[in-house]
């Protein structure tokens, strides 16, 4: 077997290096100024950066031409509804069979309070938003190695991980063995602080109690009357919090990117791809299938396929190009561009992440369990199930999603799988958290973005060292063509990334078609 | 020959990785005292061509080995005459080529920061099972040798084209 070899020790600190904390640059207003008369730009791709520059030209101006490969808009930006068919590459299609108002977002799901661009777009639009529920203390944290493979209260465990580090650290204290960095007097405050933080009981331990069930919860819960009287419950020793390994999940919301308060848009995250859609109405054309893009001195040509019609090649032309299409594919069409942006082009692989979607014939996450959306994060290959942030005690069948694989061997072998293997493991590995999932399992849908025909690919991957060489020669103009998506930004995989790499580039794009006008 | 990697990771980390976006540097830390398994992996067989295939290069490849066409496409496997060079074979699956990922350790971690990669003895493996399968016959095996001599030096963030 590959892998849960013994003795492999290496240890991968994957580090939040360059962009991770980074505070969008979007600013409103978004004032473009006017078109040069009669200048267009030719938009490659219906995605959110695609979306938001034509948007935004077409506001200041410009004539613009949107060329889509799908028949919709969106691209990644995208919900999975019943009565939905969606065919991976391999031919394989799928029909969504979740009951009216269910659905799933195999791409992007939640906006950052702090992505003020993707959020502003909403409120523009129309776009209904909802509090997308990241951080659930009922939810679970499981690994199989740990606990017997019995998955765990998040709330608990991170009662417990902070208490005995508390307790440990109050120990040091009063062993004066912190006397060298912490002064007499701020030693007191210390210890009073890490008894509150770590809930520790008045001798600073974390014992059994009143005090450490208040965080980790009871074993049964105060009450009324009689029967009122609550019986704590027991802490879980340090040794076995430690080697859990589930102190790992702790800090993810508390990331930036993932801090609460987080929204989705009612309805499902394609909400916002297609209320562009509307609003840009016949300048997308859809079902175009771009296959080589040329640049001259006057302009530049996309040559297409009309994939339904199937009669022969077209050209769309304009003054300017915004080029969006995934680098996955973008490598794959002719362009006349130089060395750098070709390097930089062919420098970025993508992520094979996949999702899966279960419907259920009712909700027992909440109705057996009291989880109400949030995120169980495991060790099993499916990484974590994610309980719906709406329509809480709704009767009737419920959607969670059942799969969001990152590790890249894990998402590959399940990326070769077939659509209903895929799903049948994501209910095998579910079932050892909620056993209900064998007797409630109703249908799924999966989605492999490395299957994805017009994305092949989740979201490109950078390192410090592909950005250093070829980011900028990525981002910048070459001739008459430009660069956007989420590729081209330091958010990777966030449709921030993508929003605010159209505006940099649709900014860059205005002065150099006014410059251009100034000298015709 | 490489030792084999597992999937055992010191926590935090990889489940930082999994769970949301963004990480995209990556940095190889020194081993630690001791390892904490936190992700569990499907099973692959060691050194059998076939079932690295069929888990992870069918993915894209597909299982015939056709390849597939959307928006772009994955290049078939099946009677490509790229194959005929096993070092080229080779190079694609140590670091990577465009949008496919590199599965060669040091290419891996620098690229995408994954701990979780194929050996030598698996890389050369499956090479040799694509190159005698879905119309190919080329007789000239690689060896896992062979595959470690070709790997290049992978500085931190060697580049994958």
């Amino acid at each position: 077997m590959i892998g849960l070899s013994a003795g492999s020790t290496a240890m991968y600190q994957a580090m939040y290096s360059l962009g991770l904390a980074a505070e969008t640059s979007f600013q409103e207003p978004i004032r473009l100024g006017e078109a040069p008369r009669g200048a267009s730009v030719l938009v490659l791709g219906a995605g959110m950066a695609g979306l938001v520059a034509a948007y935004e030209l077409r506001n200041a101006g410009y004539q613009v031409q949107v060329l889509e490969y799908n028949e919709r808009a969106g691209g990644r930006n995208w919900t999975l509804r019943g009565g939905d068919r969606y065919t991976e590459l391999g031919g394989e299609t799928q029909e969504c069979r979740f009951d009216p108002g269910l659905y799933i977002n195999p791409g992007p799901w939640r906006l950052p309070y702090h992505h003020r661009g993707m959020l502003s777009y909403c409120k523009r639009l129309g776009v209904a938003l909802e509090p997308f529920v990241q951080i659930n203390h009922n939810a679970y944290l499981h690994n199989s190695n740990a606990f017997g493979g019995k998955p765990q209260r998040l709330r608990a465990v991170k009662a417990d991980y902070h208490g005995h580090i508390a307790e440990l650290l109050a120990k040091a204290t009063q062993g004066h063995a912190l006397d060298a960095d912490v002064n007499a007097g701020d030693r007191e405050v210390l210890l009073d602080s890490l008894r509150w933080w770590g809930a520790l009981d008045k001798d600073y331990k974390f014992s059994k109690g009143a005090q450490s069930s208040e965080r980790r919860g009871f074993d049964r819960h105060p009450g009324g009357g009689l029967s009122a009287r609550p019986v704590p419950s027991e802490p879980v020793g340090v040794s076995d919090v430690l080697n859990s390994g589930l102190w790992a999940a702790l800090p993810l919301g508390e990331l930036y990117d993932m801090q609460t308060t987080m929204f989705q848009p009612v309805g499902g995250m394609g909400q916002v791809g297609q209320a562009f859609a509307r609003e840009l109405g016949p300048l997308i054309r859809y079902n175009a299938k771009v296959v080589e893009i040329h640049q001259d001195a006057r302009g530049v040509s996309a040559i297409f396929e009309d994939r339904n019609a199937g009669t022969g090649r077209q050209t769309a032309q304009a003054d300017w190009c915004i080029c969006t299409i995934p680098l996955s594919i973008l490598g794959q069409i002719p362009m006349n561009v130089g060395t750098p942006m070709t390097e930089a082009i062919a420098a970025v692989p993508y992520s094979t992440g996949l999702k899966v979607g279960l419907q259920f014939k009712r909700r027992f996450w909440e109705q057996d369990e009291e989880i109400y959306g949030g995120i169980t994060y495991t060790s099993l290959p499916i990484g974590q199930i994610s309980y719906p942030s709406s329509h809480f005690f709704a009767q009737g069948k419920g959607v969670l999603l059942g799969a969001y694989i990152w590790d890249m061997l894990n998402s590959e072998s399940f990326s070769s799988m077939t659509p209903a293997q895929r799903v049948a493991k994501a209910v095998e590995y579910g079932g050892q958290i909620h056993p209900q999932y064998a007797r409630e399992f109703d249908n799924g849908i999966a989605v492999a973005w490395h299957r994805v025909p017009f994305a092949m690919g989740c979201f490109g991957i950078w390192s410090d060292a592909t950005r250093d060489r070829h980011y900028d020669n990525l981002c910048a103009f070459d001739g008459r063509i430009v660069l956007a998506g989420e590729h081209a930004s330091y958010m990777p995989a966030w449709q921030e990334g993508a929003v605010t790499s159209a505006l940099d580039a649709i900014g860059r794009l205005h002065q150099r078609a006014l410059a251009a006008g100034a000298s015709t | 020959m490489k030792q084999q990697r597992g999937f055992t990771a010191v926590a935090g980390c990889l489940w930082a990785a999994v769970a949301f976006s963004m990480i995209f540097g990556a940095a190889l830390i020194e081993a630690p005292a001791r390892a904490i398994t936190i992700l569990d992996a499907e099973p692959v067989s060691l050194a059998d061509g076939r079932e690295v295939y069929e888990h992870i290069c069918q993915g894209c490849h597909m299982p015939d080995g056709g390849g597939a066409i959307g928006a772009g496409h994955y290049p078939a496997l099946a009677k490509n005459r790229n194959l005929a060079s096993r070092q080229f074979m080779a190079l694609t699956l140590l670091m990577g080529r465009r949008n496919m990922p590199a599965f060669g350790a040091k290419h891996a971690i620098a690229q995408i920061g994954r701990p979780a990669v194929l050996t030598d003895v698996q890389i050369a493996a499956v090479i040799n099972y694509v190159r005698m399968h879905f119309g190919n016959h080329y007789t000239d095996a690689i060896t896992a040798a062979e595959v470690a001599a070709l790997d290049p030096a992978a500085a931190p963030g060697v580049d994958s084209h």
